[in-house]
């Protein structure tokens, strides 16, 4: 028997006119393992969704052609019953998980199949062995790191015993240590209990060698549905539409040094000293007497693993949260008594979520509500819109509404809205989330050719090693809110030790 | 006794919430209401709040009813009230004839302190649900209550967003002040759209959220539909101090029920009994 049969599968969301998916054929055979990758809005979460049955019981729109799993077609048998045989891991562990303690919100599933409570205690075991989370019973979800919620996710499908398990680009918050716990316990379910995994994601590198087919989809479409062993051999198609390819950059290892710069700058832009933070109901630090000096023009990386104080140190340098202790000085006057609209033009921020930052009816007038609440001269605002506009690549888009955008392109649009202020420090929160590479370097090539032409500051934070030797002079590695290393991309990279401690080793 | 308080069972709280809503409605002198805030503050003492959530309900009380007391002061316009103080003459150019005067009514205070203690009981008791119930109870004590599966997962859906949406309202207010925004500015039409854009990223949020959450539960086979007959890993059972106290907050608003509709033919020439004089001047006095 076929567990997963996709027979001419076409679907059409409401009020839009082009099909999201179009014509997907594809058969999957019992414990394969299947990565399914392409652009930013190709279709990739949509067919997810068509094939554990919230499309079309829980969407409406057109869908024909149609999805059997086990010979059912489940267009046809109601979510509860599919949900026994099909699960799926969403991409935000935050945003699916519905209860306060981990063995509350396994047992949801259990709960609602009307499982009897011995039987739910019984599978609640089970599938907290199976993430490695055994003895978290009583855990509280708020409490726990993104690596750990993504596992308690996990584990509450798992709960459910289903023969195919479909995850939505699961690993795209997580850091390198909890992306490889998640893949190695995916990899387990398929080899040791044959449970058939479809996982999508942009990160092709880290699940290539996972799996043993490959599906590649653009605009609706499978460009390519292939053996691994055969899917990779001619990678162009992949490098075509910008998806990520398996061992064909260059590996960190093997990254050449950049030329040098100076660490220890005489006329820091930015100087952090000594700061601490604590969050209200912590008892604990995020941010523990991290002293460190910018200079005008450097590209730093802030690197470490989920939780370890990155985002912060961002907010803390934006202002916008204030030190416990220590204080930050942006060029030459500390930034603590400031307003935060007395910032606007030294400091800009885009935030992991770039849509939290869209708040115009048109992408012009994003872009324009910086500068206009400069109160610029009507001619100066003018130019600085349009260069902003022609210089992130959005001039035809002007017009266009922001949420009307794909997500790359909305993460242009709040870089674009942030930079057109010209702040002398610029702050990247996680650019990788999301985002597939195309749209990646696009936005990344853009900004840092911005910033050294107009010689201003770039700090990001990220988990990506890759982005960090690609573009950042200089790497801030944190750990359980401490920087334990402060020097270049080579040098952290080299030190194995290092990447160890700041769970960055994969 | 302290212990077993703060673990009042879910549906006692909702109706405790219930029995409140309908008694802060009917009762109308001072005492009785500030008998009712005070058991509501005594309520939210035993659930052990945080500190935190001291300093927000604090802010949110002393708001709320300085608002109400300032604004029915001065908006109060029925028969009779008294002058306490003359904001604006009426002699005053423009404003002052424009709008006849403005002034601080005695009776208006009094009406915005009777106004305040009835939204403020509400409140407290609204966040002593919200921050002493998990959502997974609330979801089986309303099943339990017999509300519609749709309703209750709504309901706990909103409570479960209440942390995320004020964290990411943080966000776009801070990112906005970040460029240049001045929400306290002479330029109320500018200020106005400001805080109306504010809510576009805002609201896109929640959709977002709540559209996610919708199908991670319905990929675990939750349906609104069959939301009552779910099974439960924990059993939620009410015990004695459950009974007691709905019992007495029932046995409560019966009474005062009683007691205002019979107060109620009486100041209506409906039905006067003389026996019943003491109760008359009870309602009035107390009620």
């Amino acid at each position: 028997m076929v567990p997963i049969q996709i027979e001419n599968l076409s679907y059409t969301y409401p009020s839009r006119e082009i099909p999201t998916l179009h014509g997907i054929n594809a058969e999957v055979s019992p414990s394969d393992f299947v990565l399914l990758t392409g652009p930013t809005g190709c279709g990739k979460t949509t067919l997810l969704r068509a094939m554990n049955g919230l499309i079309p019981h829980a969407s409406s729109g057109t869908l024909t052609g149609s999805v059997r799993i086990n010979d059912e077609n489940v267009a046809f048998q109601p979510l509860a019953v599919t949900c026994q045989q099909v699960a799926l891991l969403f991409q935000n562990p935050d945003d699916q998980l519905f209860c306060t303690l981990v063995e509350d919100e396994i047992a949801f599933g259990l709960e609602n199949l009307c499982f009897p409570p011995e039987k739910i205690k019984e599978r609640i075991t089970l599938a907290l062995e199976q993430v490695g989370l055994t003895g978290f019973e009583d855990r509280r979800i708020a409490e726990l790191s993104g690596g750990e919620k993504q596992r308690v996710a996990l584990a509450s499908i798992c709960a459910m015993q289903p023969k195919v398990l479909l995850l939505d680009e699961p690993t795209s918050h997580l850091d390198p240590r909890a992306t490889w716990d998640i893949l190695n316990i995916v990899k387990q379910l398929n080899t040791e209990i044959g449970i058939t995994v479809v996982l999508t994601t942009h990160r092709v590198k880290e699940v290539a060698p996972l799996c043993n087919l490959v599906w590649l989809m653009n605009d609706g479409e499978f460009c390519l549905n292939l053996p691994k062993t055969e899917a990779f051999q001619d990678t162009s198609i992949f490098r075509n539409l910008g998806v990520e390819v398996p061992d064909t950059d260059s590996p960190p290892s093997s990254v050449h040094p950049k030329p040098s710069i100076n660490t220890t700058p005489h006329h820091p832009l930015l100087s952090v000293k000594d700061i601490s933070f604590c969050y209200p109901n912590s008892d604990e630090n995020a941010v523990k007497t991290i002293s460190c000096e910018v200079s005008r023009g450097e590209i730093i990386a802030i690197m470490g693993a989920n939780g370890s104080g990155k985002t912060t140190l961002l907010h803390l340098i934006g202002g916008l949260l204030q030190p416990s202790s220590g204080q930050i000085i942006i060029d030459g006057k500390t930034s603590k008594r400031k307003k935060l609209h007395q910032l606007a033009g030294k400091v800009g921020i885009v935030f992991q979520n770039p849509d939290l930052l869209l708040q115009a009816e048109t992408v012009k007038s994003e872009v324009e509500f910086g500068p206009k609440n400069l109160k610029l001269k009507p001619d100066i605002l003018q130019t600085v819109v349009v260069d902003t506009l022609a210089q992130f690549r959005l001039t035809n888009f002007a017009e266009e509404a922001p949420y009307s955008l794909s997500r790359g392109q909305r993460q242009r649009v709040a870089v674009a809205a942030t930079f057109s202020l010209h702040p002398d420090i610029f702050l990247l929160d996680e650019p990788t989330t999301g985002q597939d590479a195309q749209h990646l370097q696009l936005m990344m090539d853009e900004l840092c050719d911005q910033i050294r032409q107009e010689n201003k500051t770039l700090i990001f934070a990220t988990h990506n090693t890759e982005l960090t030797l690609k573009y950042a002079d200089r790497v801030f590695v944190l750990s359980e809110g401490e920087l334990i290393f402060d020097g270049t991309p080579y040098a952290a990279f080299s030190n194995k030790e290092l990447l160890e401690n700041a769970s960055l080793a994969f | 006794m302290a212990i077993r308080s703060t673990k009042l069972e879910s549906r006692t709280k909702i109706l405790i919430m219930m029995v409140c809503g309908c008694l802060v409605i009917l009762l109308d002198s001072p005492t009785a209401l500030l008998t009712c805030f005070l058991a509501s503050l005594v309520l939210i003492a035993i659930s052990k709040p945080t500190l935190r959530q001291i300093r927000l309900l604090f802010i949110f009380l002393i708001f709320t009813t300085w608002g109400l007391i300032y604004s029915q002061g001065m908006f109060y316009n029925a028969f009779p009230r008294t002058v306490l103080i003359t904001l604006v003459p009426v002699e005053f150019p423009f404003i002052g004839e424009w709008t006849g005067g403005i002034r601080i009514y005695r009776e208006g205070l009094f009406h915005g302190i009777i106004q305040s203690l009835r939204f403020n009981t509400t409140l407290v008791i609204g966040c002593y649900i919200v921050w002493s119930t998990q959502p997974r109870d609330l979801l089986l004590a309303l099943g339990q209550l017999r509300v519609p599966g749709a309703l209750a997962f709504m309901v706990t859906t909103a409570l479960h967003f209440i942390p995320v949406i004020a964290g990411e309202a943080v966000a776009v207010i801070r990112s906005q002040r970040l460029r240049g925004f001045r929400y306290l500015q002479f330029n109320l039409f500018a200020t106005v759209r400001g805080v109306i854009n504010s809510f576009r990223p805002i609201l896109a949020g929640n959709i977002r959220h709540a559209t996610n959450l919708g199908e991670s539960v319905e990929s675990r086979g939750f349906s609104p539909d069959t939301a009552t007959q779910r099974t439960s890993l924990r059993t939620s059972q009410m015990d004695k101090w459950d009974y007691c106290l709905i019992a007495l907050l029932s046995f409560c608003l019966i009474c005062i029920i009683g007691l205002k509709v019979l107060y109620f033919c009486y100041a209506n020439g409906i039905y006067y009994g003389s026996w019943l004089r003491g109760v008359y001047t009870f309602t009035r006095e107390v009620l």
